[in-house]
């Protein structure tokens, strides 16, 4: 069970580590704080307790730099 | 989940402040609705205005010009948009293209101005200097020196930034913080001069968290430059805003009450605290100015600038 992360240049497929593994779980484990960042599932925008399904492409918009 | 407005279950932002839910085309029409709320309660916009943007091409400047549009398109108001180029490598040339770009889209006129022309130094040649007082205090008075310009030379009876709420909120703190009572007169949605050579400036997203702006550009599909700016780290508002930014994990609406307690008191902060400037002239380059010269003439004179 994996999902591809697209975060700026990275490209990679993670594996799904538990059922009901959401977004914010994900932003956790990258440590990013959800303050500053979009999250897209298939090409749309979602919130952040979107669960994450196998194939799923997610992408992190980064939206604050602080500056 | 579903949006709190029409239904939809495709949800893209859960507010923390209200709890409330919105779908993509609904939380589009709350942020525009809301800034134009703002401008309409604070007078931000008269008929017949020219307003000039000041466009870095971020999310904030898009965004101010993008909804601005609306205005102009319904014959309110006119617009252009200026560009500073501050001459940070690797950073700044990505916003200019882009402000180039949505200046082109909506046909407004718009100019790129940079330091190097104006002032024969570049930000990143300043910060090579031993004797450099920060990044951002040069940034700050030449950028709006530059503007000021240029708000006069295209005729504009107003300028309009993209402050958001965080922004603000962080310079309300930041002031208080510091004791700069006479700063915290100057914060606020409009902010007019006596000297007539400094154009009104309106700040239309004052009251939109930073957040929600990022998630309208990308909602909107609107192209901005998402770039943090190389020297943001050293600056004291970065460390002010990750501690209201703590805050406000366990207190949602913490921004909100920052900036309505500052209004409350800020005509009594005017009344009191703000003081009389003499209105001068820089004597190196005419501008207005307190003093025998204005800030950017005392900066460019300390750093050997001609």
């Amino acid at each position: 069970m994996s999902f591809l992360l697209k975060f700026k240049d990275l490209e990679e497929q993670r594996e799904i580590p538990n059922e009901n593994y959401t977004i914010k779980d994900l932003l956790n484990e990258l440590e990013l704080s959800a303050q500053t960042i979009v999250s897209k599932q298939n090409g749309e925008l979602v919130i952040e307790d979107t669960v994450i399904n196998e194939d799923d492409e997610i992408q992190l918009v980064q939206i604050i730099y602080g500056g | 989940m579903k949006c709190s407005k029409c239904g939809n279950p495709k949800v893209i932002i859960k507010k923390e402040q209200s709890g409330q839910l919105l779908c993509k085309d609904c939380f589009i029409e709350s942020i525009e609705k809301k800034v134009k709320k703002t401008i309409k309660k604070e007078k931000l916009l008269d008929k017949g205005d020219k307003v000039l943007v000041a466009l870095s091409g971020g999310k904030d400047s898009v965004t101010t010009l993008e909804i601005l549009d609306t205005f102009r398109q319904r014959n309110i108001i006119d617009i252009c948009a200026v560009t500073v180029d501050e001459g940070i490598a690797n950073y700044r040339q990505g916003g200019v293209d882009i402000a180039v770009r949505h200046a082109q889209r909506l046909g407004i006129k718009h100019k790129v101005v940079s330091l190097k022309d104006e002032y024969g130094i570049t930000l990143d040649e300043i910060m090579q200097r031993d004797n450099h007082k920060g990044s951002c205090t040069y940034c700050g008075v030449f950028r709006r020196t530059i503007i000021n310009k240029a708000a006069r030379e295209m005729g504009a009876t107003k300028i309009a930034t993209g402050h958001n709420l965080d922004d603000e909120v962080q310079g309300i703190m930041m002031n208080y913080l510091e004791g700069n009572t006479d700063n915290l007169t100057k914060l606020g949605a409009k902010t007019e001069s006596k000297a007539e050579e400094f154009t009104v400036k309106i700040k239309p997203l004052r009251e939109i968290p930073e957040r929600e702006i990022g998630l309208y550009v990308v909602a909107k599909d609107l192209e901005v430059h998402f770039d943090s700016c190389p020297y943001a780290q050293q600056s004291f508002r970065g460390e002010v805003s990750e501690v209201i930014n703590q805050l406000s994990e366990n207190h949602p609406t913490i921004k909100y009450s920052t900036l309505r307690g500052y209004d409350k008191i800020k005509g009594i902060l005017k009344k009191e605290m703000q003081k009389e400037y003499n209105h001068g002239r820089c004597e190196r380059c005419g501008e207005p100015s307190a003093n025998r010269l204005c800030k950017a003439c005392s900066f460019l004179e300390e750093l050997g600038c001609d």
